[in-house]
């Protein structure tokens, strides 16, 4: 992954951690180029690394919470995570048409 | 048969909808409309097709007032398409009246999603009165009367006479609310009724009016999302569903025009109000010279950066795996 992709990621999950109401931060994990380190004010820490073809691999104190698909699946892993109780939400596309 | 016009008033207690109703209602241009209320004003509305109507809402878990509420309102339109079908009613045009106290959006979301009427109403316009005397008060005061102008396509500010909108600031402060909304003046409830109906509220021009740094007034959050190179419609897809999934009630109102890189020459038009979207619409060619994807978000508080950047890092990942 492209190091201007890797930040592009990074901000996005900080900003998907503000709409949810997480104090947390998000860094370059300094182990490894193209993966993440998250850590919210309440102490968790995960671990967040991109695998192939486009899934991410998720841990949480050392533990694996498995793969998620692309970053939608990212990030519903998260919010499920770090805070179940925000709203959640789901796409209805309506019968009326627009024109 | 093409869908009939369907239009929302909405506004405050007092804001004058009902003033500016019965004024409209007096042009011939508008002499077939069926007019839906949920609350009859001190105005009596002097109109052959009134029906009355008791929305009904039901807080559900998740705090989701749409979704599962089929409500009276639904119910008085597919009546009176009913009776207009077997020849009983003859009209070419609805408008729903909300109460004051109205959240306008579960009220589109029900137009848009529910099966009985949505296919034969095609949504026409949102117009919010805001009263100039004592808006700037009520916006102080009273959350739902941003959300009102928030999410309308036209605000008709009323009781002009009794303040000068843009010398109080008002005009100025609703703008920044809703900067794609044109304003009109209403004197008497007079306002030129081929402004506020007769038109697509998908109007494009009104894209036009963003800039894209953001607009915040009130805790509402306008911007407009901008990018020159075309979009892979998975991209578009995962996107909105994003959105609807982690945003919830902080996204108000969305409308786009979307260059798809599967359409070339055939942009998208999308709107949606909060989670729920019309299906997209393809023009036959853009309207005018502007190929970039415009896509306007009124919000309460979601960051326009954020939604950039998702847009991008989503469309970079659909397309390495078109690639892959």
């Amino acid at each position: 992954m492209s190091s201007h992709k890797t930040a592009g990621v990074a901000r996005v999950l900080s900003g998907a951690l503000r709409v949810w109401g997480v104090s947390a931060s998000v860094e370059r994990d300094p182990e490894r180029a193209d993966a993440f380190v998250l850590r919210t004010q309440s102490g968790i820490r995960m671990q967040i690394a991109p695998t192939a073809p486009y899934g991410w691999l998720v841990w949480r104190e050392g533990r694996s919470l498995g793969t998620h698909k692309g970053l939608t699946g990212l990030l519903r892993s998260l919010r499920e995570e770090l805070a179940p109780d925000a709203a959640a939400g789901r796409l209805i596309i309506g019968s009326q048409s627009l024109l | 048969m093409s869908p009939l016009p369907i239009s929302v008033v909405t506004g405050f207690l007092g804001s004058g909808k009902t003033t500016l109703l019965s004024r409209l209602l007096r042009d011939p241009a508008l002499a077939r409309t069926a007019v839906i209320v949920n609350e009859f004003g001190e105005v009596g509305l002097d109109h052959l097709l009134l029906e009355a109507s008791d929305e009904e809402v039901v807080l559900l878990e998740g705090g989701c007032l749409c979704c599962k509420v089929r409500g009276d309102l639904v119910r008085t339109a597919g009546d009176l398409l009913a009776r207009r079908a077997r020849g009983a009613a003859a009209f070419d045009r609805i408008v729903v009246e909300t109460t004051g106290l109205a959240d306008p959006a579960p009220i589109l979301q029900a137009l848009m999603t529910d099966r009985e009427i949505a296919e034969a109403l095609r949504l026409e316009s949102v117009i919010a009165t805001v009263d100039c005397a004592a808006g700037d008060a009520t916006l102080d005061a009273h959350p739902e009367s941003v959300k009102q102008a928030a999410l309308a396509d036209r605000i008709v500010l009323t009781k002009t006479d009794l303040a000068d909108p843009a010398a109080s600031g008002l005009a100025e402060r609703v703008r920044r609310i809703n900067p794609s909304a044109p304003q009109l003046i209403a004197l008497h409830g007079a306002v030129d009724a081929s402004l506020l109906f007769g038109s697509s509220v998908y109007e494009q021009r009104n894209l036009a009016l963003y800039e894209s740094h953001a607009h915040t007034d009130d805790g509402v959050t306008s911007f407009c999302l901008r990018r020159s190179a075309p979009l892979h419609a998975v991209t578009l897809s995962l996107f909105l569903q994003t959105l609807a999934e982690h945003c919830g009630a902080k996204l108000l109102r969305l409308k786009g025009l979307v260059d798809v890189l599967e359409s070339p020459g055939r942009p998208a038009l999308i709107h949606g109000v909060q989670h729920v979207f019309h299906p997209p619409a393809w023009l036959e060619a853009w309207p005018d010279h502007d190929r970039t994807t415009r896509i306007v978000v009124i919000s309460r508080g979601l960051d326009a950066d954020w939604l950039q950047d998702l847009l991008e890092v989503l469309d970079e990942e659909v397309k390495a795996c078109s690639i892959s």
